[in-house]
């Protein structure tokens, strides 16, 4: 097969999973058709469905099944796609990186796209350096963090990685831009504009969802996204070369890719092209020993040599392997200690050993703490998929071995009663597959609520309400009623209705805590004791 | 020009925009127009109440019966008209438990409007739950396909502060398609409340206002009057098929449900609000609301006083 071709057939197969990607992304959320047949609407709760496979690129993603396998011990649903990229790397190499990851795609735009250098000094950036050893490093700290009880591969992971970016700060920030425009555009009075500012509200609503979507440290997600994409007109593909941890797993892999680049030294007029082109800093130019672990399969070397001198051929003589990667022993070492490190340093803040914080609210589903942290990916798959926006990245409340993983705040949304989407979409399990029979008749609660009766309009002498009790899901409700005589601010007695809650029917589903009219800080709050993944964070015997 | 029609600029976009459940509006008419033309002619007041008796009645018979006793539904939308319905469709709850206005009645009255004519019928309602969930499970989804109908997607854009003008309120957030229909029938379900003892016609204004709504509750009997002076409906149908006689307004258990198969349609709030009240052994005197809506003109609850109708079938 011609170079040229192979290179036209790489873009192609780049572009076409990018917009998988985006569909995907796009699809996960609450399904769009309301029109669901009055049968099914008569007969029960309906299970909610995503008609799309959007858990694939992590499913494709061998480094979420091998961390998900070693350190909750669990083979995710749809493992075997990861089983078949680690099968295509063993005979081609990193073609996933080259052909088929959506990051990788993006920074090989960006570093496509005007790079800032130009000749010698892109040819420099692309000669090796021991800065690759980098990812290696990361790789190994990582998965043994992972062995050792605390899975921190999402942080990292390019799919997890691009997920959360796009999903929780790219995402919303274009639709919050966007939704801006199209108001100022709606006070205009050429009729044009007028009508194009409703176009873009549709064309929002589509694309991004209904309303402006908020997320805890999504500035800092958005801004962790664009350094690494800045990093790219330092060196082409900088994360890939240099951070990616999946990179590196792959790399390992292509050891034994019977896809090789073979060299013909005497035709060879070290032009340098190929170095100019090359996108993994694989020392593609004759002389140099070929780093198949470092190769992204981008054919552009391949590609761009005016005199014949690369080729990829297959060679099938697989006792013969290619280069081993260049790991480095500091690499190594430095990986192992940083894996033990951190399991160890992250139980230091006490939380899921020691204490729970009272504001970890995890989401329907999730399993106990511990098997939790050993399977969340902190991709955002479910903070996307909510649809009332309380599904948010933890700041501190998890600890900081919990950093970005999901937890609810009542004040921004509430768990919907009948909504399962959080447990339909997790990739890994982390928030396991549950019915809506589960939420309501049991046994899944996510917290309990209390009343401050300081705060609470009726308790204080303020004046009656009873929008805590009307917004109760629960049958019976968990929010009840007891006539009482308080005292208002003159003095007077009154009889009200003052709220109680029964904490064995609360499910903690925080609507209550959401639709409070005392603003500021909630009269009635949610907090996680009582939640049924727990056997410790429990209020009632 | 007809000025109760300010809509045709995003009438040109509606094949755009007309998406599963939502469509986007504009919303900016200053003032309530539908309420102009009410003060425009005032008609004769009258009430009707339907009663489904046999066992295998037909809804649609009934709904058709009770309009033609009111002198059948052209009296109230004229040709070209766009009406917007507000049902209670605010709890994402199954049609069996009365939390939200029965789907088959919705139904049966977006099928009347369009048989006198109606341009458009948009069935609108600022939901407490997630409105995708709302229109789902109450089966107002189904409707809105089955019928050619709108379902209108609450969100910001669509509330604009607007004057109400009433004892307790001044300005508010309200849900625009509701004030910038030409046609506005009221199609609550009656239930049992917590805090108003009864949420009936006048209650259901709390879904056509965003905004701090919930705090509304703490003047509930006036603040529902101010709203219900400002919305002033064409008719409304109180859907008292199968009430919630506890636990309201949101229930959630079949035994909160009793079924008394009626509608009450009037053109009076008030006494629409009156003759359901007696549904559930209550007298109008005892609501809090009714008082204060008879007390500031809004209607009266002796009906006596109307043109009062029965039908049986």
């Amino acid at each position: 097969m011609k170079a040229q071709q192979l290179v036209r057939i790489r873009r192609i197969s780049q572009t076409v999973f990018l917009l998988f990607f985006f569909f995907f992304l796009i699809e996960s959320r609450l399904p769009h058709d309301v029109f669901v047949d009055y049968s099914t609407v008569f007969s029960s709760e309906v299970d909610l469905e995503i008609n799309y496979p959007v858990r694939f690129f992590f499913q494709l993603d061998p480094l979420v099944s091998l961390s998900s396998l070693v350190s909750g011990h669990q083979l995710i649903k749809g493992f075997w796609w990861a089983f078949i990229t680690v099968i295509v790397t063993l005979f081609l190499g990193r073609v996933f990186c080259g052909f088929v990851c959506p990051l990788g795609t993006i920074h090989h735009m960006v570093s496509w796209f005007k790079p800032t250098l130009k000749g010698q000094s892109m040819v420099r950036a692309n000669e090796k350096t021991p800065s690759q050893r980098v990812k290696y490093f990361l790789l190994i700290t990582v998965l043994l963090a992972a062995v050792l009880g605390l899975n921190a591969t999402g942080l990292i992971d390019p799919i997890s990685l691009l997920f959360r970016s796009l999903a929780l700060a790219v995402f919303p920030g274009l639709a919050a831009g966007l939704l801006e425009l199209s108001e100022v555009m709606a006070l205009s009075d050429i009729k044009g504009i007028n009508s194009l500012s409703y176009g873009t509200e549709y064309l929002v609503q589509v694309l991004f969802g209904f309303g402006y979507k908020a997320y805890q440290t999504a500035w800092f997600i958005g801004i962790v996204f664009l350094v690494i994409l800045f990093l790219n007109r330092i060196r082409p593909r900088f994360w890939c070369r240099v951070l990616c941890p999946l990179g590196a797993l792959l790399g390992i892999c292509s050891r034994f890719s019977i896809l090789r680049l073979e060299k013909n030294q005497e035709k060879c007029t070290n032009c340098n092209l190929c170095t100019k082109s090359c996108q993994g800093a694989a020392s593609p130019r004759p002389g140099q020993d070929w780093d198949s672990a470092e190769c992204l399969m981008c054919f552009n070397c391949f590609s761009t040599c005016p005199e014949d001198a690369l080729t990829f051929r297959f060679r099938w003589s697989p006792l013969k392997l290619n280069k081993a990667p260049d790991m480095g022993r500091r690499a190594v070492l430095a990986g192992l200690l940083g894996g033990v490190s951190l399991p160890l340093l992250g139980r230091l803040d006490g939380q899921a050993h020691k204490v729970t914080d009272p504001r970890l609210i995890r989401p329907p589903g999730s399993l106990p703490e511990k098997e939790f942290l050993t399977l969340c990916q902190r991709c955002g798959q479910c903070m996307k998929v909510c649809p009332t926006n309380v599904i948010n990245p933890t700041l501190t409340e998890a600890g900081m071995a919990g950093f970005w993983t999901p937890h609810l705040i009542m004040t921004q949304g509430y768990c919907e009663y009948t909504c399962t989407l959080c447990g339909d979409v997790c990739p890994t399990g982390a928030i396991r597959e549950f019915s809506v029979k589960e939420k309501i008749e049991g046994p899944i609660k996510i917290g309990s609520v209390h009343i401050d009766r300081g705060r609470c309009l009726p308790w204080s002498g303020n004046g009656p309400c009873i929008v805590c009790e009307e917004h109760c899901p629960t049958s019976p409700k968990a929010i009840y009623f007891h006539k009482g005589l308080v005292t208002g601010p003159d003095g007077k007695e009154k009889l009200l209705k003052l709220p109680y809650v029964d904490l064995k029917e609360c499910v903690g589903c925080g609507i209550c805590e959401y639709k409070c009219p005392v603003r500021g800080r909630p009269a009635i709050r949610t907090i996680s004791a009582g939640e049924s993944r727990s056997l410790e964070n429990q209020i009632l015997l | 020009m007809n000025i109760n029609h300010p809509i045709t600029r995003r009438e040109s976009l509606k094949t755009l925009i007309t998406i599963s459940g939502a469509v986007a509006f504009s919303g900016v008419s200053r003032f309530p127009l539908a309420a102009l033309a009410q003060a425009k002619a005032a008609p004769k007041r009258f009430i009707v109440e339907g009663v489904g008796q046999t066992q295998a009645y037909s809804l649609k018979e009934l709904m058709r019966g009770v309009f033609d006793a009111a002198g059948g539904m052209t009296q109230f939308v004229s040709k070209g008209d766009v009406v917007a319905i507000k049902p209670n469709i605010s709890w994402a709850r199954r049609p069996e438990l009365a939390a939200t206005t029965n789907p088959q009645v919705l139904e049966a009255v977006i099928e009347l409007c369009y048989e006198a004519g109606a341009k458009k019928v948009r069935i609108v309602d600022h939901t407490i739950h997630d409105a995708r969930r709302c229109f789902a499970i109450t089966g107002a989804g189904m409707v809105a396909k089955k019928t050619n109908a709108d379902l209108v997607f609450p969100r910001s854009s669509l509330m604009r502060q607007m004057k109400i003008n009433g004892h307790r309120l001044n300005v508010w957030p309200v849900f625009v398609p509701l004030v910038e229909a030409d046609k506005l029938i009221n199609l609550p379900v009656a239930k049992h409340h917590g805090l108003s003892s009864l949420t009936l016609g006048i209650k259901n204004w709390i879904g056509g206002v965003g905004g701090r709504r919930y705090a509304l509750h703490q003047d509930i009997h006036q603040t529902i009057v101010d709203l219900a002076q400002f919305f002033r409906p064409t008719v409304t149908l109180i859907d008292a098929t199968r009430i919630m006689i506890r636990n309201g307004p949101s229930g959630g258990s079949p035994s909160d449900v009793a079924v008394k198969n009626t509608l009450i349609l009037s053109n009076d709030q008030v006494a629409a609000d009156a003759l359901a009240t007696g549904l559930f052994g209550h007298r109008p005197e005892d609501m809090g609301f009714i008082r204060l809506a008879k007390r500031s003109g809004l209607g009266t609850d002796d009906l006596n006083l109307l043109d009062q109708k029965r039908v049986v079938i």
